[in-house]
């Protein structure tokens, strides 16, 4: 059997895992085949000379999790063949350049969770071959330029969490073929307009959490760039023609941002855009263009002063599936025809006065609509004929006199709460499947509160509402309906279902406190 | 079984291992039976990645969101597939593309030599 050094655990293929056992420097014996060497999590804490110039075919080494506070120039000489080297969660206050400089084949270098303030000039000078590159986690002040510059075939490189103040033009100009930067958690206020130039290959930039307070203007270096993030930082504008050479950009996060203004054709062309949120855009008085963002699934757009959806916008997001335009000046809306898969419509707290036959028409996927906390007075009898699918309405907090019930059989939840002119009831048959609703007035739910209601083909025994259902030909004589919905405010001693002076003992009682 | 603290941990219960971990590890719900068992690694298992946040100051390991990878940098940048695919730009393909050929042992898209 391969040697094995004492006390480690080899498998017999080469893999040497000594890892979590208090060691305090590096063990002898192990095979010269050695390729995978794991020595995380112990006490080692330094690397003498040549300690591991047995090991030529070792392609990864873990000294993850030691307590490392330097290495020897040569501690690493000998590893030819070293793909891998994992130095994270030491105590290193500075690239150790000597010792990387003759690791030729290394091609993912872990550096993050130091203590490193200094990258020296020459740190990656040997490296032609490194891709991934962690530097998170540290103490740097400022990006690594000249380092960096050697790196001609690095990939993926992390700067978070570190100290960074401003990125400077240029940073990465050597770095073509760099596809993933983060650069997180800093403290980012400044970015040359040249900052990226090079980036010919870059598809996702991460600068979350940072002090930017102007748009990074320097993201039109980055053709290829599919996600972007800039969210928690204090930008205010987003300009137009924002992402004009970002045409592949599939995810934006730009929330918690105190976004004021929004350029009208800053999210134009984005073909591969999905879904697009932007929230308390305070200023923002024109809805955006969305012309050749056509992929669009998902659009959150609150808390603006919008007042009107542009008539072609169902022409243009066809695959629109949520729609949230609630908290903003809306008044008018447009025909939503076109927007075939919307499942989701939130227009609460707008202006909208009135719903027309034709807004709703031809959406039979909707399962959502929100028109809550609007002022609308009146909604055409049709205009939820055709939402077939829909099972949650919510227009309370309005001022409806009436609500047609045309086409809401599959309905579960109804809200009608605080629409205090709404006085009539409800038929329940033409609500089959609802499971709760709220209405302005307690009587209004004995009709369904759990009574059994008797339906005469010739009429009615309660007031009816001016509901339009009737005319569906849907009565059936004689049937005894019984019907577990959950209304509110539900009936009680005082707020009865009958007239409260309907009752002889009630009238006689009233009358005798009268005389006496 | 008791689970005890070991390395990264900085809290623990018998009998569910780490609860918190020490600063900079990364916390990792390990499956071992119908049990899962916290623990505070250096680096992820494979098929997961770190991610280090200091908003709430958590780290913890993220499954790659790519299919067929190995061990990725990021959720959607892989650095080694599975065996029977190829790396090619941190994605892993079937195939690869024209003048690239597949590799076995390394599991990319490389030159073709002969070509």
């Amino acid at each position: 059997a391969a040697r094995c050094a004492a006390p480690c655990r080899c498998d017999g293929d080469g893999g040497a895992d000594c890892s979590g056992r208090g060691l305090g420097a590096v063990p002898t014996g192990l095979s010269a085949f050695t390729y995978y060497l794991d020595l995380s999590m112990n006490n080692i804490t330094e690397l003498p000379a040549n300690v591991f110039k047995n090991l030529t075919y070792l392609e990864e080494l873990r000294l993850a999790g030691n307590d490392l506070m330097s290495i020897h120039p040569e501690a690493l000489s000998g590893l030819h063949q070293l793909k891998v080297l994992m130095l994270q969660n030491n105590q290193l206050k500075m690239v150790p350049s000597a010792a990387l400089r003759n690791l030729h084949a290394l091609q993912s270098l872990r550096l993050d969770a130091n203590h490193i303030t200094e990258v020296p000039e020459n740190s990656f000078e040997g490296l032609q071959q490194l891709r991934h590159l962690w530097l998170d986690d540290n103490n740097l002040a400022e990006v690594p330029v000249e380092p960096l510059s050697h790196l001609a075939n690095l990939q993926a490189l992390t700067l978070a969490l570190n100290r960074i103040t401003s990125v400077p033009d240029h940073a990465f100009a050597n770095l073509s073929s760099l596809v993933v930067l983060h650069l997180h958690n800093n403290r980012i206020r400044e970015i040359g307009k040249n900052s990226f130039s090079g980036l010919d290959n870059l598809e996702t930039l991460d600068l979350n959490f940072n002090n930017l307070v102007t748009f990074p203007e320097a993201i039109e270096a980055l053709p290829k760039l599919k996600e972007l993030g800039f969210h928690s930082n204090g930008i205010a504008v987003i300009p137009e023609r924002a992402f004009l050479r970002n045409t592949l950009l599939r995810t934006i996060h730009l929330y918690d941002n105190p976004l004021s203004t929004v350029g009208t054709t800053a999210f134009q062309n984005l073909s591969e855009l999905h879904s697009l949120i932007l929230r308390g855009a305070s200023k923002m008085e024109t809805f955006p263009s969305l012309t050749g963002t056509v992929n669009l699934e998902s659009l959150t757009l609150t808390g603006t002063k919008i007042s009107a959806i542009p008539a072609s916008l169902c022409e243009e997001l066809r695959l629109l599936r949520t729609l949230d335009l609630s908290y903003n000046k809306i008044k008018e809306l447009p025909r939503f025809q076109g927007c075939f898969h919307l499942e989701e419509i939130n227009l609460q707290h707008n202006r909208i006065q009135q719903i027309r036959g034709d807004t709703f028409q031809g959406l039979a996927s909707l399962h959502i609509l929100d028109l809550s906390k609007n002022e609308i007075k009146s909604i055409d009898k049709g205009a939820f004929s055709s939402l077939v699918a829909l099972t949650s309405l919510d227009l309370s907090v309005n001022a409806l006199t009436s609500v047609p019930t045309t086409g809401l059989r599959a309905l579960h939840q109804l809200r009608l709460s605080a629409n205090l002119d709404l006085k009539g009831t409800l038929e329940p048959r033409s609500l089959p499947k609802l499971r709760t609703i709220s209405v302005p007035y307690a009587y209004q739910c004995c009709a369904f509160a759990g009574c059994d209601t008797i339906m005469s083909s010739s009429g009615d025994s309660e007031r009816k509402m001016d509901t339009s259902s009737k005319g569906a030909g849907e009565e059936v004589a004689g049937e005894r309906i019984h019907l577990a919905v959950h209304c509110l405010p539900s009936p009680g001693a005082f707020k009865p279902c009958e007239f409260l002076l309907g009752s002889w003992m009630i009238r006689l009682t009233v009358w005798f406190i009268c005389l006496v | 079984v008791n689970w005890g603290c070991h390395g990264g941990c900085l809290t623990c219960s018998d009998s569910n291992g780490c609860l918190s971990c020490k600063p900079r590890f990364f916390f990792f719900l390990e499956r071992s039976g119908m049990r899962q068992v916290g623990v505070c690694l250096s680096s992820c298992p494979s098929g997961y990645y770190g991610t280090r946040s200091r908003s709430p100051d958590i780290n913890k390991c993220t499954k790659c969101g790519l299919s067929n990878c190995d061990s990725c940098f990021n959720r959607n940048f892989c650095m080694r597939c599975k065996a029977g695919f190829y790396l090619l730009q941190g994605k892993c393909q079937e195939t690869c593309p024209e003048g690239l050929v597949p590799s076995d042992t390394q599991r990319e898209c490389v030159l073709d030599c002969s070509a």
